[in-house]
């Protein structure tokens, strides 16, 4: 997060001259130093990044417009120059939108959208148009034919780059075969060795977009590429969602400011923002003021062996109301004032109003605005004792401190706080020094309501903190300085005033700092998760199935987080076996926003995920236990988001946020179950093959033996066999803390079983059986009935490590195999 | 004791207890005691300690299980034909020998495979593996003493005096010592040495003369011939037995499988323990007495110690006491520390007054 400082905004003037020499550069040049960051720092890999722009927008311009993409790709030599075409079968495009979507760099609607949608950002294909233009000198030729008109309209476009502005040089009708879509052919300098990239980013979009159809033809190929559509569904659509308070930035929220119809502070929050009504408006609020006034200190009003006397003042204050309503009036305030531990300056003058307010209906006398404010100072001196006749004004700094002057009023409110919020190992002098430095302090504040910001407070502690550090050689250490300033502002009061009006906040941006800040300080729900379309995981299973020929699918969609202000939902998918290559790492799909990811895989964080977790315990080979798994595996990992954060603006790898983090592992680690649970049932089947195969040809061989060694002719071991062929497993499965018993009956009859577990420590949740502690181990049983060729699974959970040893009962033990 | 036809018999019995398995249409199995510490009980009667109530099942309900049944059945058939043909083999032999059957499966995969199984077959069938004229490698210990004995040799009947007719090294046991049979003899006592290196220094100092007694070398776990001769020495001539050996942990359990048994051959135990036999030394308390050179307990020595704390053969007042002495002093001490004190030491100072100390002399 970005955090501002109160000084940015002093150096206007210096800000706004740098803005201007930076416009000064040409696009052009702007283009060649960052091209790194936007994907065209090669030849080969430009391309590559000029098919995946021009295929992203199609995607998204044809599912906006509700149609099922069919996509074209070619890529074919043309000289020294490579000429890229995409067709899509989209809405088409008008001569007026041309230059928006095509032309200009880093234009597009969705810059400003909070939306799930493969850009985001708007630079990608502009940045292909002006990429080609650059090294070939060509314009970008781009075809269109809108739904419903008969002919097809052909266009040129170049930018001109000193002013990055897009000039259509050529517009003339032309006939093309699709009835509606979008073509875009773009000629550069490139060259093919980026091919399997290039492969890897056309099969994996057809992986992910599992409604789409693609085609590709490129110099290498000898027969075009088509991957065929293996759903009719397109994702569901997106809903756009308000920005959510936590997700701004300062110069999002100061436009939002200046835009907004919005009159007031609260008013201009519920409406701009989602998931803010009356009751968090006012919560945003209060920080806010909290942050813009500061809060005000609250002092404790005179005990009753002082000789500062609140009636007394408030009597002397007033005139001309009679006896009886002055006396109602002057007890009236000093009463509930008593009635308070510590109070404000804002919180008396309630009082004060309160109290008036009850007099003037008890007596019928008025106590107009000045006798008020009148009151309100006596009262006030009266309490803090700033001000008190005899108590002389409060010296100013350096003097007060080192010479002996009389003790601050309100050094024991102070001291107390003081010594409340230090440990009890403080020498007591040290502690009253500071309660003295600190009093000094406050008394100098503007104005008597001792009004001060948490920053300054902060500030005034430190500063205190080092003057007792000096004088009397007592340290008063960071903690010992936070928990003062805690004591003194959780004792403070906000104050009553009203925040200031949007439009001088828009003006001003300490201001609209603040704001921000107290946006990002308050608790707010998380925004809506509707704002996107992830791709269930049933799709994610069907992409993986139309693209690997492997023997096992599993996929799991997580449930909707929040990063920020923005929600994310990670989805997983893992493919085994079949014809996956054994050899070497597992492949690794990443994917965000439905748009594959192909370079940089090392810096994502789906890697970083998929390297720590322990995969031989789902039954994939990992040399040293971390690392990339082996095996004939494919993993795939979406992160669909209203805003996917990159590493960079080329969008190649996931940054490491740890709440995605987080995400990703919970989904791999999801699917990775259903990928153990059937390596096991596998292994266990061929266990269980492999038991059959060599006792059927042992017991043979045994019975010959020792027919031969009694001589007794051959005996008859069919019925043997059979108890050992049909038989009924139990198998144990342990992960994370969750014990799962499997019972399988394999035999041609129904099982009636006893299975006692006993298990070291106590077990929880467990699924229909019965738990008796005995002496610290604990007897589970379950008697499940268990249909032939059925089978049945009996969990638990335990905390930690635990050891387990079970018994099975109600089966002939030759037709028992436990593997538990 | 069987003889070999009865051994043979034994051995068809058991195969035919499979086919019969077998032909009633059930998975054939073999029961046994299970062979561990934990099983092992104390027969009052015989004084030593054998397998308890439990047992354990050899099934052919699994692929291990189907295996070592098969094996089983190969060596019974090797076994009931050695013995027809009334020759012998070797442990070792039989290992070899079953690379050459037919059966792949059926081959040992190792030799303590084959001795188990061999184990194994004792145990059900009640036959020593001597009687299936299965020998060990290595041949038994040496004795030396004023005995005259007649073995059968398959050279004929010798008679030996293990004084006069045989060398410094003294008498070798046969494999099987019930081909023995003893015929006069002057000795007082039988004194078991665990190494040789002491054996030696006692013969060369006359201690076997000057006290009529039978030296038995051990040397490190006896083998069954060496504690069968032992046995039959205490119960056929009447001879109090004691042990010595080094003064440590591993030691004792020497002498455990002497007096008590092995926990590996508790099922011979009543034919091959000698639950008279006394513990002569090298004590703990003797490290502290005569102020032995000592070395420090190990860790692995206090594990042991302690695990023969919980040994059912160690739990009498004796050992309880000397190991927790020893696991206090944290020393152990070799029966050769003795020479610390000279060479004849032992022979005229410590042996006397351990044996008068428990009133063997």
């Amino acid at each position: 997060m970005t955090s501002f400082q109160s000084s940015l905004g002093e150096d206007e003037g210096i800000a706004e001259e740098l803005a201007e020499s930076q416009r000064e550069i040409s696009i052009a040049e702007f283009f060649e130093k960052n091209k790194h960051m936007l994907g065209f720092d090669s030849g080969a890999r430009g391309l590559v990044t000029a098919v995946k722009e021009a295929v992203d927008n199609a995607l998204d311009a044809t599912e906006e417009a509700g149609i099922l993409p069919d996509i074209y790709v070619e890529i074919t030599e043309v000289g020294d120059y490579y000429r890229v075409v995409i067709e899509d079968n989209g809405p088409g495009i008008t001569k007026e939108q041309l230059p928006k979507v095509f032309g200009k760099l880093l234009y597009g609607s969705r810059f400003h959208k909070r939306e799930q949608n493969r850009g985001q950002q708007g630079i990608g294909i502009s940045a292909a148009v002006l990429y080609s233009q650059l090294t070939s000198g060509q314009p970008a030729r781009i075809t269109s034919r809108p739904k419903g008109q008969s002919d097809a309209q052909y266009f040129e476009l170049i930018i001109d780059t000193d002013t990055n502005e897009p000039e259509i040089s050529v517009d003339e009708t032309t006939s093309w075969d699709r009835p509606h879509g979008t073509r875009i052919e773009l000629e550069m300098e490139a060259n093919m060795r980026a091919r399997s990239q290039l492969h890897d980013y056309v099969k994996h979009t057809a992986v992910v977009n599992p409604h789409a159809r693609i085609e590709l033809r490129e110099p290498g190929l000898e027969e075009p590429w088509k991957f065929e559509r293996a759903t009719d569904e397109l994702p569901a659509e997106t809903e756009e969602i308000r920005p959510h308070p936590h997700g701004v930035e300062l110069g999002a929220l100061i436009k939002m400011l200046e835009a907004t119809e919005s009159y007031s502070v609260s008013g201009f929050l519920q409406e701009e923002f989602t998931r803010v009504g009356k009751k968090t408006a006012d919560n945003v609020i209060d920080e806010f003021r909290d942050r813009h006034y500061g809060r005000e200190l609250a002092w404790s009003p005179p005990r009753a062996h002082d000789d500062r006397d609140v009636a007394a003042a408030v009597a002397d204050a007033v005139a001309n109301k009679g006896e009886a309503a002055t006396t109602a009036f002057s007890e009236g305030i000093a009463g509930t004032v008593a009635n308070n531990d510590r109070l404000s300056r804002s919180e008396l003058a309630e009082i004060v109003d309160g109290v008036a307010e009850t007099v003037a209906d008890d007596t019928g006398k008025t106590f107009g605005g000045t006798v008020r404010e009148n009151a309100v100072d006596a009262a006030w001196r009266a309490i803090t004792g700033i001000g008190e006749d005899g108590d002389g004004a409060a010296g100013d700094g350096e003097d007060a401190e080192n010479g002996d002057a009389t003790e601050s009023p309100l050094v024991p409110d102070v001291y107390a706080l003081v010594d409340d919020a230090t440990s009890t190992r403080k020498d007591d002098a040290a502690v009253r020094a500071m309660a003295e430095a600190l009093a000094r302090r406050f008394e100098s504040l503007d104005g008597d309501a001792f009004r001060i910001t948490r920053d300054d407070l902060e500030r005034l502690v430190a500063d205190a903190a080092s003057f007792v550090a000096e004088q009397h050689d007592a340290t008063f250490g960071e903690t010992a300085r936070e928990n003062v300033v805690e004591s003194l502002w959780s004792r403070a009061r906000t104050v009553p005033d009203d925040p200031p009006k949007v439009r001088d906040v828009a003006g001003d941006r300490d201001s609209a700092a603040d704001l921000l800040e107290a946006m990002r300080g308050t608790d707010i729900l998380a925004p809506p998760t509707d704002c996107l379309a992830p791709i269930t995981a049933e799709l994610v299973e069907a992409g993986l199935r139309k693209e690997y020929d492997a023997d096992f699918y599993a996929a799991a969609t997580r449930d909707a987080e929040v990063h920020g202000g923005d929600p994310f939902i990670v989805e997983a998918g893992i493919a085994y076996g079949g014809e996956i290559p054994a050899e070497g790492s597992v492949e690794l799909l990443r994917f965000a926003n439905r748009v594959p990811l192909v370079y940089q895989r090392g810096a994502c964080a789906t890697t970083d995920v998929i390297r720590t977790i322990g995969w031989r315990n789902y039954g994939l080979d990992q040399p040293g236990g971390s690392g990339m798994p082996n095996g004939p595996a494919v993993i795939s990992i979406h992160v669909a988001s209203t805003n996917v954060p990159f590493t960079s603006e080329s969008k190649d790898a996931i940054a490491n946020v740890p709440a995605i983090e987080d995400e990703i592992e919970l989904a791999v680690r999801e699917a990775a179950r259903e990928l153990k649970s059937y390596l096991n049932k596998r292994r266990s089947m061929q266990q269980r093959r492999e038991k059959q195969d060599v006792l059927g040809r042992i017991l043979p061989e045994m019975a010959d033996k020792v027919s031969e060694v009694t001589g007794r002719p051959r005996p008859d071991i069919d019925g043997a066999l059979a108890r050992i062929m049909n038989n009924v497993s139990l198998e144990r499965e342990v992960d994370d803390g969750t014990v799962r018993l499997v019972v399988e009956n394999h035999s041609d009859v129904n099982e009636r079983l006893e299975i006692t577990d006993i298990v070291s420590t106590e077990p929880t949740d467990v699924s229909d059986g019965t738990v008796v502690d005995m002496d610290g181990e604990w007897f589970v049983q379950w008697k499940p009935e268990v249909a032939s060729g059925d089978e049945r699974e009996l969990t638990y959970s335990v905390d930690g490590e635990a050891d387990f040893e079970v018994s099975v009962g109600g089966v002939e033990t030759e037709k028992l195999t436990v593997n538990a | 004791m069987t003889t070999e036809s009865d051994a043979r018999d034994e051995l068809i019995d058991l195969a035919a207890d499979f086919y019969d398995q077998f032909a009633a249409g059930r998975i054939p199995e073999m029961e046994l005691p299970t062979r561990t510490k934990s099983n092992i009980e104390y027969d009052e009667e015989s004084g030593v300690w054998t397998y308890g109530d439990r047992t354990s099942v050899r099934s052919a309900n699994s692929v291990n299980g189907a295996r070592k049944l098969l094996k089983a059945a190969f060596t019974i058939e090797f076994l009931a034909d050695q013995l027809d043909e009334d020759r012998s083999s070797t442990l070792r032999e039989l290992y070899y020998l079953s690379e050459s059957w037919d059966n792949d499966e059926a081959q040992f995969n190792s030799q303590d495979e084959s001795n188990d199984l061999v184990e194994d077959l004792e145990i059900v069938t009640g036959v020593t593996r001597e009687d299936f004229h299965m020998r060990p490698e290595e041949s038994g210990a040496k004795v030396m003493g004023p005995l005259r004995l007649r073995e059968q040799t398959n050279r004929g009947d010798r008679e030996i005096h293990c004084q006069l007719d045989v060398g410094q090294g003294g008498y070798q046991i046969p494999n099987n010592p019930d081909t023995i049979e003893f015929l006069d003899n002057d000795a007082e006592f039988v004194l078991c040495v665990e190494t040789g290196g002491m054996r030696d220094r006692l013969v060369e100092n006359g201690f076997d003369e000057a006290h009529d007694a039978l030296i038995v070398h051990l040397g490190g776990q006896p083998a069954r011939a060496t504690r069968r001769l032992t046995k039959r020495f205490r119960d056929e001539l009447d001879l109090p037995v004691v042990v010595f050996t080094d003064g440590d942990p591993w030691s004792y359990r020497i002498y455990g499988s002497v007096a008590y048994g092995s926990i590996k051959s508790a099922h011979l135990s009543k034919y091959l323990a000698t639950p008279e036999a006394r513990f002569i030394g090298i004590q703990p308390a003797d490290i502290v007495e005569y102020d032995l050179p000592s070395d420090p307990l190990a860790d692995s020595d206090v594990n042991a110690l302690e695990s023969e704390l919980e040994d059912p053969r160690f739990q009498t007042d004796y050992w309880e006491e000397q190991i927790e002495l020893q696991l206090d002093i944290g020393k152990k001490s070799e029966q050769q520390s003795l020479a610390s004190r000279g060479l004849d030491f032992v022979t005229d100072t410590y042996l006397p007054e351990r044996l008068d100390e428990m009133g063997v002399i």
